[in-house]
This record gives C-alpha cells, sequence and structure tokens, in this order.
C-alpha cells in the first residue's frame, strides 16, 4: 500500500500588511497520523490551519487535500474545528448537528444515526434538546468538537480543540482522536499545552512564521538534548541570539 | 437544492426560538404603524382664538365668539404668552393679528380661520360700498330725470317754433342705447372631483404605503443585517466555507428563509392596515404583498453586503441612520419635487422610493400590474445586484472553487 498524503503545504508565505505571518513553510501529511502544531500564541498556527482548509489565500505557495488542488468536493471529507465554538446560539444541540450534518450531503436515517453516535461521543448524548445558549463553555466545545465530526471525515483540522477544559475532559478527547485515528483518519491539532504533545505521533514546532523543528516528539527531545519538547523553542531563541 | 433548504431552515428555526426577534418583526411595525395612525389620522383640532379692541369695531359680527374669545389686550397678550390661545386679532384699524408661532401647524390652523374672517370682512366692505353705489346712481338717476323734463319741454317748444331746426338736430344726435338691466351675480362654488382617492383621504391614508414599505426595509435589514453579521464574528462562516456548500446556496438560503418571515410580516401588517387601520385602499392585497415581498429582498440582500463591512453589531446599527433615515425622508413620504436635482437623484437610488410609489399606485390609484411593474423591476434589479455582489464577496474570501 503506497502512503498517501492527505494535506501537503508547501513554501507557504502570508503576510498582513508589514507582519510576516508565514515565511516558506511546508508541511505535510501521512495518513493515519496525528499531526501536532505547536508554538507560542501568534506563531501563525491558525493561520497555517485555515491557509490549509482553503479559507484564506496564501500569498504564494501551493496547498494540496487528498493530493488534489482544493475543491468544494474535497471538503466532505475534512472536519475543521475553529478556535471560537461557531455553533448556532438560538438553537438547540441536536438543531445545531442537523444543520451541519445537512450541509455535508447527510439526509434521513443516516443523519439521525450519526447525530446521536456522535453527541455520546462527546458525553453530550443527554443534552441534544437543550438550547446551546444555555450550555456552558465546556459543552460547547464539545458539541463544536462533535459538529466536525458528525459527518465522518477522513481529515481533521482542530484548532486548539481542548483550550478551557477541565483534564478529565481533555483525557476523554484524547482517548476519541487516538480512536479516529485508530479507524483510519488523520488528524493536525494545534495546541500550546504541553502535556499534549506526547500524544502526537508527530509535531512541527512553529515559530515566528518557521517551522524550526518537525518529528516524533522522542525524537526530537533525544536529538536537542533537552527535558521536553517546549525546551526547544529556548534553545533555538538561544542560538537565534548567538547569531 | 438540499443545502439552500438546510441553511433556510436553520434560519427560520432560529427565528422561532429568538421571540423577541419574533416579537419585533411582527408586533413592532403593528404597534408604531398604531401610533402613527392615531397621530396623522385623528381630526386636525380648531385654533384658540382671541380678539381685542372689538368694542367700537365695525367687523366684530365677522369674528363669532364661537371661534374667538373676547380679551382685553392685556388678558390676550398673558394668554398667548401662556400658550392658552394661539393668535388675537387686533380689530383697531388697520387690523393686525398676533400670533404665538412656535408650531407652524398651528400658526397654519390659526391663519386658516382668521382668513376666514378677514374674507367676511371684505364681503362686508363691499356691502356697504355697493349700498353707497346705489345711493349716488339713484341721485344721478333723479337728476338726468329733471334733465329729461327740461329737454322734453324744450323740444315741445322748439317743435311749436322751429320744427326744421329740431328734426336737424335730431338726425345728428348720437343714439343712445338703453344699458341692461344688470344681472343678479351667480354664487360661486366649487364643483370638486378627483381622479384618485376622495375628500375623507387623511394624511395617513397617504403616508400609509410608505409607512408598510418602511417598516418591512427596516426590520428585514435589522435582523438579516445582524444575523449574517453574527454568521461571520460567531465562525459559523467559516465552518460553512469549510463545507461542501456552495456560495450561492448560502445567499440564497439566507433569502429563502428570511423570506417566509416577510411573506408573514407583509401579510399581517398589510391586513393590519386594511381591515384594522382601515386605510384607503381600492388595490388588490395581492399586488401590494408582492411588492413588499421584492422590497424586503433588496433590504435583505442590502444588508448582508453592509455587514460585511460592519466588525459588530453595535456597526451594524451605525448603518441605520445612513442607509435607513435617507430613504425615510425621500421615499416620496414627504414631496421631493423642490427638492435640488442632485437630492432627487439619491432618491432615485433608494429602494424605498420604488416600493412607496408603487404601493401609492396600487392602494390609491388602483392601478394593477400595469401600474407597478416597473418600480418592481427596478427594486428586482437592486435585490439582483446587492446579491451578486454578496456572492462575490463571498468567493474573494474563500479561495477554493468548485
Amino acid at each position: 500500500m503506497t502512503v498517501s498524503y492527505p494535506v501537503k503545504g508547501e513554501h507557504l508565505h502570508k503576510r498582513y500588511k508589514n507582519q510576516v505571518v508565514l515565511n516558506d513553510v511546508s508541511l505535510t501529511l501521512q495518513e493515519g497520523e496525528i499531526y501536532g502544531l505547536i508554538g507560542p500564541s501568534g506563531a501563525g498556527k491558525t493561520t497555517l490551519v485555515r491557509i490549509l482548509l482553503g479559507l484564506e489565500k496564501a500569498d504564494s505557495g501551493t496547498v494540496e487535500l487528498f493530493e488534489k488542488r482544493p475543491t468544494l468536493n474535497a471538503f466532505r471529507s475534512l472536519g475543521y474545528m475553529a478556535q471560537s465554538d461557531a455553533l448556532y446560539n438560538e438553537l438547540s444541540a441536536y438543531h445545531n448537528l442537523e444543520f451541519f450534518a445537512s450541509i455535508q450531503g447527510m439526509h434521513g436515517k443516516e443523519k439521525k444515526q450519526r447525530i446521536d453516535e456522535v453527541a455520546k461521543a462527546v458525553d453530550l448524548d443527554k443534552d441534544l434538546k437543550k438550547n446551546v445558549s444555555n450550555f456552558s463553555g465546556g459543552m460547547k466545545r464539545r458539541l463544536s468538537l462533535a459538529a466536525a465530526l458528525v459527518h465522518s471525515p477522513r481529515l481533521y483540522l482542530l484548532d486548539e480543540p481542548t483550550v478551557g477544559l477541565d483534564p478529565m475532559i481533555r483525557r476523554k478527547l484524547w482517548t476519541l482522536f487516538h480512536y479516529l485515528k485508530g479507524k483510519g483518519a488523520t488528524i493536525i491539532v494545534t495546541t500550546h499545552v504541553m502535556d499534549e504533545v506526547a500524544q502526537c505521533d508527530r509535531v512541527g514546532l512553529l515559530s515566528e512564521g518557521k517551522i524550526i523543528a518537525e518529528g516524533a516528539p522522542k525524537e526530537l527531545i533525544e536529538h536537542y538534548g533537552v527535558s521536553s519538547v517546549e525546551d526547544i523553542f529556548i534553545v533555538n531563541e538561544k542560538e537565534a541570539a548567538k547569531k | 437544492m438540499r443545502n439552500l433548504f438546510a441553511m433556510a431552515r436553520r434560519i427560520i428555526r432560529q427565528i422561532v426560538n429568538d421571540k423577541r426577534t419574533l416579537a419585533l418583526l411582527i408586533i413592532a411595525p403593528l404597534l408604531i404603524l398604531t401610533l402613527v395612525w392615531y397621530i396623522f389620522g385623528a381630526k386636525t383640532s380648531e385654533p384658540n382664538l382671541a380678539i381685542i379692541h372689538y368694542e367700537s369695531s365695525d367687523y366684530l359680527s365677522a369674528f363669532k365668539s364661537s371661534d374667538y374669545d373676547r380679551m382685553s389686550p392685556l388678558q390676550a397678550r398673558q394668554a398667548l404668552a401662556d400658550k392658552k390661545i394661539d393668535a388675537y386679532v387686533d380689530l383697531e384699524k388697520p387690523v393686525k393679528v398676533h400670533l404665538e408661532g412656535s408650531d407652524p401647524s398651528r400658526n397654519g390652523l390659526a391663519m386658516n380661520t382668521i382668513q376666514k374672517s378677514m374674507q367676511k370682512i371684505q364681503q362686508m366692505t363691499i356691502k356697504r360700498m355697493k349700498n353707497e353705489l346705489t345711493g349716488v346712481i339713484k341721485a344721478q338717476q333723479k337728476g338726468i330725470q329733471a334733465q329729461q323734463q327740461t329737454l322734453r319741454q324744450m323740444s315741445e317748444a322748439m317743435q311749436r317754433y322751429a320744427p326744421g331746426a329740431l328734426a336737424a338736430i335730431m338726425q345728428t344726435a348720437p343714439k343712445t342705447e338703453q344699458p341692461k338691466a344688470p344681472q343678479a351675480a351667480e354664487k360661486v362654488a366649487l364643483d370638486i372631483s378627483y381622479l384618485h382617492g376622495n375628500g375623507d383621504l387623511n394624511t395617513f391614508d397617504a403616508f400609509g404605503p410608505a409607512m408598510v414599505g418602511i417598516f418591512v426595509f427596516l426590520f428585514i435589514f435589522m435582523i438579516g443585517g445582524v444575523s449574517f453579521l453574527r454568521e461571520r464574528t460567531t465562525g459559523t462562516l467559516d465552518r460553512l466555507m469549510a463545507s461542501p456548500i456552495k456560495n450561492y446556496q448560502i445567499i440564497w438560503g439566507y433569502m429563502l428563509g428570511f423570506g417566509t418571515f416577510v411573506i408573514i410580516q407583509s401579510f399581517v401588517l398589510t391586513c393590519y392596515i386594511i381591515y384594522v387601520l382601515n386605510i384607503y385602499t381600492i388595490g388588490h392585497l395581492l399586488d401590494v404583498l408582492i411588492i413588499v415581498f421584492i422590497l424586503s429582498f433588496s433590504a435583505l440582500s442590502l444588508s448582508i453586503l453592509l455587514s460585511t463591512l460592519a466588525s459588530n453589531e453595535l456597526q451594524m446599527f451605525q448603518f441605520i441612520p445612513i442607509v435607513i433615515v435617507p430613504q425615510v425622508f425621500l421615499s416620496g413620504l414627504f414631496p421631493i419635487d423642490t427638492l435640488p436635482g442632485w437630492v432627487q437623484a439619491i432618491g432615485k437610488l433608494m429602494p424605498i422610493h420604488y416600493s412607496t410609489e408603487a404601493l401609492r399606485d396600487i392602494m390609491i390609484r388602483g392601478i394593477g400590474f400595469s401600474g407597478w411593474w416597473f418600480d418592481g423591476l427596478i427594486l428586482i434589479l437592486f435585490s439582483i445586484i446587492f446579491i451578486v455582489i454578496n456572492v462575490l464577496v463571498i468567493r474573494r474570501a474563500r479561495p477554493v472553487t468548485d
């Protein structure tokens, strides 16, 4: 079996006015891996994800989804969870999921079944009838994730999926990510929570618009001779200062 | 198509779940219209007037005591200052009018009544002049009769003593024509006929058609704009853009979802002003609904377009004084024929201008499709332009194409 690359971005540049956000970033995901995009806030993680998704245009460079130029059709196999919850507060949780499932082309019995499934997966099956405006922050976060899962995509782009969640739920969600990976899905996760880094198959360290290191967390730690992936940023900074 | 219906269904659910928005759409216009109905539909009140220096005036009979209070100059001045009367008339010659002056409509009312009294004074003066003239004429007639008597006697004498000379005089004398007896003056009365409407048409009847358009436009503009703005600020639009939904499906989903409420809103609104407020209308309800429906599309598409220029709800509402208020003033609610050309030209760029024109044609002038098709077409044109720009704006933000 040949390895396929669900996401491939090459030589991506992006600047807002005078500020360089991405400076020649290349990133390739292999099928069935969890890729962690880490870096301090403002490093360009969200911009990179949005460009990979086709929500924003890069100034230069190319993006491929499923080894093709991105098309609307490719979005059928893609689940996106933004930093904001992106839910309709006036609607019930069920109707939110129903809407997102519908625009992904699901209908009928299959849709209903799938909504129940994802609601159970994020532990919201008892709250489906409630209006989202009555949800707590954590519940909204989980519903937002469920909306990204509902059409069972092959590729997930999750922008800080666990931010603001308590450790119990966070652990539960990571179990879910591993379960999805087990079913063959590819996941790219941005985070700046360092204990989540160890759970990724590979990580990319993004700093000031550049990927400064990439690889399996353990290998990176060995290679740089540091105690945690986090320290690589500090090592990198020191080296930059020397120059 | 399925995506489009999913969008529309979601919007309908959102509005139904949001009871306040629903009330704003349906009930608020009814409340305001009722208020407007009371203000403009009420019969005009009588002005409060007074006269002074009337004791020795010949004109007193022109100022009925039911219309004018009798006051002393001091009382009148005080009453005017206290706004108890709108004006008082000083009957000392020449007649003077003192107005309170702060409210133009009260001024107009007062002047109207006073002018009627002044007409009576003129009639009185004319009658008096006529009497004087008849006296003069009668005296002259007596003189002429006396002269004729003398002449007759003279001609009798001439007949006797010089008949030849008399015949010569008679031949050369110019023939005098007898003046015709004066005819009785005809009473002048106007025979008024109305091409449209009738004499009972009040201000509200004329305002009503414009009001319907303004309210539908205003509320759809506010709710539609904020709704689409939220789609962007909460990030749901991003989620839509990371889905297979097509650009036009997003915009048309909005049109369809809100369109459903517009039908309900305009139906309730129109029925209310026709059957409850009894506005003057001779056109068809269906024609009215079609125009209102088309108008709301331009309101919705314009608000979606402007929402892309706003970054929060407050900025969205900042468009109301810029976009809505000028439309209200230039809609035809107030006459604009006398305004400078460039202001009129701006009025022609405003959707409500056309809806008012069309609704007046339908409701007051009773003209059917032949009367409103052009206005309707322009409103559709507005919508199409706005919708196309909206789709283009979304396409620009979404580099992925089909």
